[in-house]
């Protein structure tokens, strides 16, 4: 992992468009592996709904507009999980021998410049079309009786929810890039409007503007063209694992995962750890970014990820194990609650975080001493589609 | 989205704004790169789409709600009944046959939310539930009426299902659950 960049993420960004956000991040995310546009062999580009963006084969533009022409370019969509699914893809094709480097970019507008009922109607469309959404479903309203059956079977409480908006809210005071800095308290989490129960506005992560970018390249390669290689902490992609579900919650087998469980990040998570030499990731980790659309969606990541037991997450929640200087610090961006949650940019940003942890380079309000070992996990509807990336320092 | 109050002088239709964006980072002067691009001009578009939707091989489900009938589909192969139903099982991609299923179930869970976006659109609340019909391998997701106290809604509670009187838009709206008391 050579490099990577984000531009600002905002709830509204008028002075640009997803391209021009996709610049900025490239352009930090090269500068910061040492190394010029010339010198990228490949590209990905990662989006989720070019109806938004209004441009279809944005992949192309994007290309052109980095100046990567006639080098080759693919674009990857996996709904939320079109970050991570990039990022897994930029991986196999620098296994296979495709290329030797690779710039991945990742952008969405998820802003203001459409109401916010056309976005989430559009998005809706990411699920069932013509009954669930025809039944008047959308995307809240299914994580919400995913919670209410993780509650009823385990007795989680809306308050240990509460406290997941509490801490990634404020780790994202510690980052400038972040969409939502914000201080405040469980009571603040439980009087906010409710949305769909047992989900309040501040369980929720907020629909942004933002773009996140990463240079990936051969250990040969590295060695060889990239400045940062020579100079700054040497981090390794290790694992990558992904795991799909059925995109119904209704059809997806019980007792497990039911309701309540994301068998696609298991299975995801076991790939990535058996690929990296992980067995018990609570302690072989040292920090994670975890897909956070809603605060109980963190809560039952813990789980399905392998960091704790089923019906664990609360309690754990309440000790300050996920906290900055717990166990296993989560969320040290903000997470998609407090950074933001463009789809094609999160699971790109995730990876810059986790880069920037290991090579201790995050501002020290929200760094991990000494971070050796990190995880990204994101998924794409209620995790129908799931990605699970592992990464290393290695000095 | 509403218009925006124009202040061009009118010679340019879809222009909503103009205005001179910061740097979202706060940088200022020589320190913004970007500093000779933050002039920028809003205009309006607008994209409408309108689609000759076929339901395909669901269809029947959706017809024969019109005849208050509740139809799911059986693989042949593995038994599984699925609600709502596929054509092709989802599980070894058996083609399956129609058979009916009362209209009496159990709550499986249920959300109370704020807004829907979707039927009905805007602001409208509703109550949307996972529903496990008797003789059916899935669950089905439907709107819950006329539950009264929301502690109610609790899993295990016996649903039937009301069929509408009124005409609807989608078929979808042709029925929802209430509480079998």
């Amino acid at each position: 992992m050579l490099g990577g960049g984000l531009s600002k993420f905002a709830a509204e960004r008028p002075d640009g468009t997803p391209v021009d956000w996709i610049i900025e991040a490239a352009q930090a995310a090269l500068a910061d592996a040492g190394i010029e546009p010339e010198s990228i062999e490949h590209s990905i580009v990662a989006y989720e709904s070019e109806i938004i963006a209004r441009q279809l084969t944005m992949g192309q533009v994007v290309h052109d507009a980095l100046g990567l022409c006639p080098r080759p370019s693919v674009r990857v969509e996996a709904g939320g999980g079109t970050g991570g699914a990039a990022l897994r893809t930029a991986f196999a094709y620098l296994r296979a021998g495709l290329c030797e480097s690779m710039l991945v970019v990742g952008a969405d507008a998820m802003g203001r410049q459409v109401p916010s009922t056309t976005v989430r109607q559009v998005y809706a469309m990411s699920g069932d079309v013509d009954f669930e959404m025809a039944a008047g479903g959308f995307f809240t309203a299914y994580y919400a009786l995913m919670m209410q059956e993780h509650m009823r079977r385990y007795g989680t409480r809306e308050e240990q929810m509460a406290l997941v908006s509490v801490k990634n809210h404020r780790n994202a005071r510690f980052n400038p890039m972040a969409c939502m800095p914000l201080a405040v308290t469980v009571d603040d989490v439980m009087k906010s409007p409710p949305v769909a129960a047992p989900y309040k506005r501040l369980d929720c992560a907020v629909l942004a503007d933002g773009a996140a970018a990463l240079v990936l390249a051969t250990p040969r390669w590295a060695r060889e063209r990239a400045g940062a290689w020579r100079d700054r902490a040497r981090v390794y992609y290790i694992g990558a694992g992904c795991g799909t579900d059925r995109m119904r919650l209704g059809d997806r087998p019980a007792p497990y995962p039911g309701l309540a469980h994301f068998r696609a990040k298991r299975e995801a998570a076991t790939m990535a750890y058996a690929m990296a030499g992980l067995t018990d990731p609570r302690r072989e980790l040292d920090v994670a970014e975890v897909a956070d659309p809603y605060t109980g969606v963190e809560l039952q990541s813990y789980e399905d990820l392998g960091f704790c037991r089923y019906g664990e997450s609360g309690p754990l929640t309440e000790r300050g194990v996920f906290d900055l200087g717990g166990e296993l610090p989560t969320n040290t961006s903000g997470g998609l609650i407090g950074q933001g949650a463009p789809p094609g940019a999160m699971g790109l940003a995730q990876a810059v975080e986790i880069v920037r942890q290991l090579r201790g380079e995050c501002p020290p309000e929200r760094q991990v001493p000494n971070a050796r070992r990190g995880l990204a996990d994101i998924h794409g509807g209620t995790a129908s589609f799931s990605v699970v990336s592992i990464f290393e320092r290695r000095d | 989205m509403p218009p925006e109050r124009s202040r061009s002088d009118g010679r340019v239709g879809a222009k909503l704004r103009e205005l001179t964006a910061t740097d979202p980072l706060g940088r200022l002067g020589p320190e913004d790169p970007w500093s000779a691009f933050r002039r920028v001009e809003i205009i309006d578009l607008q994209l409408d789409f309108r689609f000759r939707h076929s339901l395909g091989k669901y269809s029947r489900f959706f017809l024969e709600l019109e005849h208050q009938r509740l139809m799911a589909t059986r693989c042949p192969r593995c038994e599984t009944v699925w609600m709502p139903p596929r054509p092709a099982c989802g599980n070894d991609l058996a083609v399956t046959e129609w058979v009916e299923l009362p209209g009496r179930g159990t709550l499986a869970a249920a959300t109370e939310c704020a807004y829907t976006l979707t039927t009905g659109g805007g602001k409208t609340r509703l109550t949307l539930g996972y529903v496990a019909l008797e003789g059916a391998s899935t669950l089905l997701l439907q709107q819950i009426k006329n539950y009264g106290d929301a502690r109610r809604l609790v899993p295990g509670a016996r649903v039937r299902v009301v069929w509408a009187d009124a005409a609807v838009q989608h078929p979808m709206e042709l029925f929802w659950f209430e509480l079998d008391t």
